[in-house]
């Protein structure tokens, strides 16, 4: 159970004039601006729950998920996962909880796999049968036995998150929170990180918050989505319910002699604006459909929520 | 407690097993920390060469000395020194991240966790200068006088951390890149050089404020001499009020720790 009410994160930095003359006034006087990661959020995520956590680069995606897991303290508010307060880092807390950044490493890099999982069992007090256990299992599902003894630089870097995966995974956290998990995997490893990551969901039911820039990591995997803009909660609710939100919407790909494009139109402009596009252009193919998810994420976090 | 020590035998054989790698560094570097030991050895004999006592000691009690500071330096190069070269990085660079989440104190992770296997040469060599000063010594002291100045001698290391660490952290709030790495090494010196030396407000900021002249000389004192409570005393409650700033500022640091971004 995760909850979070009115969570704040303010960073304040200095703004530096470029080059040597900036760097120079800057020694004297600073103008500080602050900025503000998350503002007054409230969420709430029950147990076994997976949810998707989408937003633009900078939207507080991140900060939410630094906060929750106890790596950066809030400005003001309240959170709580599994009843425990995240950043005061308590051992019990910290032992049910596993983090997963896809940009930064946590195995040894020098060393085999086998190493850093072996450091990490005595970290987290894992018992032999349970460690076994597990490092079969992941290992299989994930397919990648064979590369276990190998120098971990010396992987792809697909091998190198499945070893990630691996490692954060091998206590049994019951919160899990990945941060981007297959950003710079190709088609094939992205696919097998999500079959991955659906059978270890069903298998042990932790509550997980998934961030993603790819849309189908988060269509195949979180049945319910938080739109986060501007450090703001903009949608919070069910996958299949956000295509309804623009029901009255209707996309237009249009094919002419030199381009191709998109339009959104009103469902009682439709007749209207198709009959205009037919006469200012000389179209070779024109398509009419519900606008497709990606479509409506994309629209929400530009301009936010619309009523329907 | 066994858990730490299990630890730590991890991080002892993940570094030998690394610096078995680079054969060419590691010659390199006992070369070098010869030259080091010959150049602090040489320091002194050429000064008695001059005057028969320095600070109240004959040539025999300064090599007692002299052998305390460097075993003292030789601990800190193999256990600290990589880790606290590499400590500003992390905190700049937002790599803390994976040492806050899990259920060990990353204090002890972040300050052990790279043992310098190429630096264990000089804690042979200055395990054995200590033992030829001790063997040379002409006084008599029993066993237990050894032990306890061993014991001392790995408080003085404590106390070096610790000041190194209070020099590192600011760089919480500065994010600058090495914090005041530099002034803790060019004040190390302070530590190289008999307490006696010290005299009025100079010393007060070397035994009490930095303690530098508590590593080493107060060891080496407290053998020399005979044992002696208020010595003894200012020295313990130095290190525990050292150790307890040093938390501090680290507990305050993470509160302010922001880690940038991936």
């Amino acid at each position: 159970m995760i909850q979070v009410k009115h969570l704040r994160k303010t960073f304040t930095s200095h703004v530096k004039e470029p080059g040597l003359k900036g760097s120079f006034k800057s020694l004297f006087s600073r103008e500080v601006r602050t900025k503000d990661a998350l503002k007054s959020v409230n969420l709430e995520i029950n147990p076994g729950e997976i949810i998707g956590l989408i937003g633009a680069n900078g939207a507080g995606k991140t900060t939410l998920i630094k906060i929750l897991s106890g790596i950066v303290h809030p400005s003001s508010g309240e959170a709580t996962v599994m009843g425990y307060v995240p950043w005061e880092r308590s051992n019990e807390y910290r032992r049910q909880m596993a983090l997963i950044m896809g940009q930064k490493n946590q195995v040894w890099w020098d060393l085999p796999a086998l190493d850093s999982f072996l450091l990490l069992k005595e970290i987290y007090q894992i018992p032999q049968a349970q460690y076994k256990y597990n490092i079969e299992f992941l290992a299989e599902t994930l397919m990648i036995k064979d590369q276990l003894k190998t120098q971990v630089r010396k992987l792809s870097l697909g091998e190198r998150m499945k070893v990630e995966l691996m490692a954060a995974l091998l206590h049994n956290p019951k919160v899990i929170f990945l941060d981007e998990p297959t950003i710079g995997l190709d088609i094939s490893a992205q696919k097998a990180v999500r079959v991955f990551l659906r059978q270890y969901q069903t298998e042990f039911k932790p509550i997980t918050i998934l961030t993603s820039h790819y849309m189908e990591d988060i269509k195949e995997l979180c049945p319910r989505v938080v739109i986060i803009k501007e450090g703001q909660f903009v949608y919070d609710g069910s996958l299949s319910n956000i295509q309804s939100m623009m029901g009255d919407e209707k996309v237009l790909s249009v094919t002419t002699q030199d381009k191709t494009f998109k339009v959104s139109i009103p469902r009682h402009e439709l007749s209207s604006k198709t009959h205009q596009i037919f006469e200012e252009n000389d179209v070779l193919d024109l398509n009419i459909q519900d606008p497709s998810i990606e479509d409506v994420i994309e629209s929400i976090m530009r301009n936010g929520v619309r009523p329907t | 407690m066994k858990r730490y020590l299990n630890l730590y035998l991890h991080f002892l054989r993940f570094s030998f097993s690394k610096a078995m790698e680079f054969r060419l560094d590691f010659t390199f570097r006992i070369v070098m920390d010869i030259l080091y030991y010959a150049v602090n050895i040489m320091f002194f004999k050429v000064i008695f060469l001059h005057t028969p006592l320095v600070a109240g000691w004959t040539q025999e009690q300064m090599m007692i000395f002299v052998s305390c500071y460097l075993l003292v330096d030789a601990i800190g190069m193999t256990v600290f020194s990589s880790n606290m070269w590499w400590l500003p990085h992390h905190i700049n660079k937002g790599e803390l991240d994976y040492h806050l989440i899990r259920p060990v104190s990353p204090l002890f992770f972040l300050s052990l966790k790279e043992f310098s296997a190429n630096s264990f040469m000089n804690l042979i060599i200055a395990s054995g200068i200590m033992t030829y000063a001790l063997s040379t010594y002409s006084q008599t002291f029993s066993i237990w006088e050894v032990v306890l100045l061993i014991a001392l001698i790995l408080n003085g290391t404590l106390i070096y951390y610790c000041c190194q660490m209070l020099m590192i952290l600011p760089v919480f709030w500065t994010q600058s890149s090495k914090g005041f790495m530099d002034l803790f090494f060019s004040m190390g010196i302070a530590m190289e050089r008999p307490d006696k030396i010290y005299k009025g407000w100079l010393r007060v900021v070397f035994t009490i404020l930095l303690p530098f002249a508590l590593i080493a000389s107060f060891p080496a004192r407290l053998f020399i001499e005979k044992f002696h409570w208020p010595t003894f005393l200012h020295l313990m409650s130095v290190t525990i009020g050292l150790w307890m700033v040093m938390l501090f500022v680290w507990k305050k640091g993470l509160r302010v720790y922001s880690s940038a971004s991936s």
